[in-house]
């Protein structure tokens, strides 16, 4: 009796939070396409979403690399939101709430409809989840229906700074608060090879405002919460989950686009590092 | 991946070499649970030759401690490159094992 042919291995990308430096996400795309590599599944969290989006809804890297530089700017958070200030410091009188943001969402909102128009996920040509969090509960909430838009711009509700933004009723922040590199969306939705390209936040230099007191702290959990999850789902997972981590040659502002090109280069040049055995993985079959 | 066994004292040092990733690991359980079952619990896994690591290769080692801790030993870790201490770190390995940067700390460390 001939033996039953080996089952191909399903991959998955999982691209963590980590705002521009989420680009390196494409120097991934790019050498999993030179090598023939089939992509199974994408899953995205905060800034990864928006890789994650625009991979599975078939942009090429090239046009993915236009659409993100013309909707990531840092004009997209700077428009103030005055009322915010006065919520702050008169709660009460002025109403401050669960759906508080210190900038106006209009313009991130405009450009992520024009970048995804009224896709949803039904139109992905590669399956794809996005990673936000419930704020209510803290919940790890995946969302995979639905328009696009909403999903991303829940996923990119980053504290403080956008408003949550509510799914099928739902209150949503931020993916990075449940998990910063949600490698478990992959694990569950079947995938055998994972390859989870993380960005560790950068501690700050000098502590000397309250901002950069907050910062810290923020990093401090967010960079141990990746490492505990990445930790558990690597031991819990039955085949194989590479960490994909570039590099950076120095530090990288939330939205330094022009920094891209170097960005996809580390990307790439992080991926290279894994692909002798990614191309034996991939080659050899499940059985 | 090639191993190599020699006893050093009260620890009896796994040399490895290559890649410790899904292909090898059955390899790599094999020695180390024929280590564990003659009596060996000590175990020094020698890291130097290791140039890449894998989820599924670290599983390996993993099982390996708790098996050695259970019978009262322990497995330690020497002189991890620099690329492999990373994924280490990433995987919580230095959180829960002892990682020692040359192999004769990590033999001394067992005490004479």
């Amino acid at each position: 009796m001939s033996a039953a042919p080996a089952r191909r291995r399903k991959l998955a990308v999982v691209i963590g939070s980590g705002g521009v430096k989420c680009a390196a996400a494409l120097g991934l795309r790019q050498v999993l396409d030179r090598e023939g590599i089939p992509i199974d599944m994408f899953v995205g969290c905060s800034g990864g979403s928006i890789y994650a989006a625009t991979a599975a809804l078939g942009f090429s890297p090239d046009e993915a690399r236009e659409a993100i530089t013309r909707l990531w700017t840092r004009e997209v958070t700077s428009q103030r939101r005055r009322r915010a200030l006065l919520e702050l410091l008169l709660p009460r009188t002025f109403g401050f709430g669960e759906g508080f943001g210190m900038r106006d969402d209009r313009l991130v909102l405009q450009r992520l409809r024009d970048g995804f128009g009224q896709r949803t996920f039904a139109d992905a040509r590669t399956t794809l989840y996005v990673a936000a969090t419930d704020f209510r509960t803290g919940e790890q909430v995946v969302l995979s229906e639905g328009r696009i838009v909403d999903a991303v711009r829940a996923s990119i509700a980053i504290p403080f700074v956008l408003a949550p933004w509510r799914v099928g009723g739902r209150l949503l922040v931020d993916g990075f608060l449940s998990d910063p590199l949600p490698v478990n969306i992959a694990i569950r939705e079947g995938a055998d090879v994972i390859l989870a390209m993380g960005f560790e936040s950068p501690m700050q230099s000098r502590l000397t405002s309250p901002v950069r007191f907050i910062f810290q702290v923020s990093t401090i959990m967010t960079n141990n919460l990746l490492r505990s999850r990445f930790a558990f789902t690597s031991h819990a997972h039955h085949s194989e989950v590479i960490g994909v981590m570039p590099e950076f040659r120095d530090r990288i502002g939330l939205f330094a686009t022009e920094r891209m090109p170097r960005i996809i280069e580390d990307g790439a040049r992080a991926t290279e590092a894994h692909l002798p055995y990614i191309r034996r993985l991939m080659s050899d079959g499940a059985g | 991946m090639e191993t190599a066994v020699e006893a050093r004292g009260r620890a009896t040092v796994v040399r490895i070499t290559g890649s410790v990733d899904g292909t090898t690991a059955d390899q790599l359980t094999a020695v180390f649970t024929h280590e564990l079952a003659a009596g060996h619990t000590h175990l020094v896994a020698a890291l130097d030759g290791v140039d890449y690591t894998s989820s599924a290769g670290l599983r390996v080692l993993l099982g390996a401690v708790k098996e050695a801790r259970s019978a009262g030993g322990d497995v330690r870790l020497a002189a991890p490159r620099k690329d492999v201490l990373k994924v280490l770190e990433l995987a919580g390995f230095t959180g829960i094992l002892k990682v020692y940067g040359d192999l004769e700390s990590a033999v001394a460390g067992f005490g004479a």
